[in-house]
């Protein structure tokens, strides 16, 4: 039958899509946790890192996740999406942030947009904290930079390759002098 | 006179045999016969029917508390004694240390000093990107630049940016290359000299 390819149809989310919804806690409904997403997902794009509770990064970052794929498929001259940005950014200039800075910057990308990290919560705190930002963003990594650490196993293999073609290179270089030296010798016994 | 005084006699003696006889029958004596006091009625009915609501009952359940924990009990076993075992102070054997600053941190969770000093500059450098976009459309990437850095470099290297200038100097734990995609040019020969390699 003509039956759409229905895991086509919207781009695939590369996070964890949790089958079951978080009410969040909200008074007033599903109206008020949809306002409360709504909130979280204009702060995400306006500062690119934000930080707060652990359960509503996590719901939140799925519906920044799908608006981002949702602007870099269809672009912003579609009008379903156009409505869902103006329905998820609070802040209007955002709407042109999301077309104009971020899908450019994500189009390529081959894994997720967003970045989650579980913050430290220090007593007598004890709620689980999260901090939410987008890849890309100019602020310093929270997770410390490795690629340098000369003990980590592709930079120890780096070294011992540059090592043996160093030493060969020596050699050859050793050999082309000992021949000039040679033949400059034997150009002066003559 | 003697005949009457027989006849009670013979029924005496047949009484007696009766009361005897029901002792070794098990049946309790007649009415007359029984201690003041002692309920005959209740004890003839001691043994009731066996009926299936004595295993039943109300709906039998199998595995379940059948009275309260008391208030010692349950503090007993969440605090414990200093006597005994006390469970005040549980230290945690699951820390990790981190690699950057030494501190130690739950397993999972990222370095708390680490952590604080990242979040203090990321506040100061949006405080500052907020301030310079306000509500415009942000139609160019932004890119923050500390005290000094703008000066060096050409108008074409920011082309296609929002440039945002924090007064301060950069931090030394904050790398300033990878603000850059690469800044290596390309190799024309794969004939690399021993000097130029690492």
């Amino acid at each position: 039958m003509n039956q759409a390819e229905i895991s086509k149809l919207v781009s695939q989310l590369r996070v964890r899509v949790n089958p079951r919804l978080r009410k969040l806690k909200s008074a007033g409904g599903p109206e008020a946790r949809l306002d409360k997403l709504r909130k979280t997902v204009t702060a995400l794009i306006k500062h690119e890192r934000i930080e707060l509770n652990y359960p509503r990064a996590d719901e939140s970052r799925m519906y920044a996740e799908r608006l981002i794929s949702d602007a870099i498929r269809y672009g912003d001259c579609h009008r379903e999406t156009m409505e869902m940005a103006d329905f998820w950014l609070i802040e209007k200039q955002l709407v042109h942030k999301l077309f104009k800075v971020l899908a450019p910057r994500f189009v390529n990308y081959s894994t997720a947009y967003t970045r989650m990290y579980t913050a430290p919560s220090v007593y007598p705190e004890v709620v689980k904290r999260a901090v939410l930002e987008l890849r890309g963003n100019p602020y310093p990594s929270l997770v410390p930079d490795m690629h340098n650490n000369r003990n980590l196993i592709h930079n120890v293999l780096l070294d011992e390759a540059k090592k043996a073609y160093r030493t060969q290179k020596y050699e050859e270089i050793a050999a082309k002098i000992d021949a000039a030296e040679k033949s400059v010798s034997e150009e002066a016994r003559k | 006179m003697a005949g009457s005084l027989l006849i009670r006699i013979n029924v005496a003696i047949q009484r007696l045999e009766l009361a005897i006889a029901s002792v070794f029958t098990r049946r309790f004596p007649p009415d007359g016969f029984c201690l003041a006091g002692v309920d005959v009625q209740e004890r003839l009915h001691q043994k009731p029917a066996f009926s299936l609501k004595d295993i039943v009952g109300d709906g039998f359940v199998w595995a379940v508390p059948t009275a309260r924990r008391t208030i010692e009990r349950r503090m007993k076993r969440r605090f414990g004694h200093p006597d005994y075992i006390w469970k005040m102070l549980k230290p945690k054997t699951n820390l990790r240390t981190c690699n950057v600053c030494g501190d130690d941190h739950l397993p999972g969770v990222l370095c708390p000093t680490c952590y604080k000093k990242v979040i203090e500059e990321t506040k100061v450098m949006q405080d500052a990107i907020q301030q310079e976009l306000q509500l415009s459309p942000v139609e160019k990437e932004v890119v923050v630049l500390y005290e000094g850095e703008k000066d060096g470099k050409p108008e074409e290297f920011f082309e296609g940016k929002r440039i945002v200038e924090i007064p301060k100097p950069r931090p030394a734990w904050f790398s300033k290359n990878l603000l850059q995609q690469t800044t290596q040019q390309p190799a024309t020969t794969s004939d690399v000299k021993p000097s130029d390699l690492g």
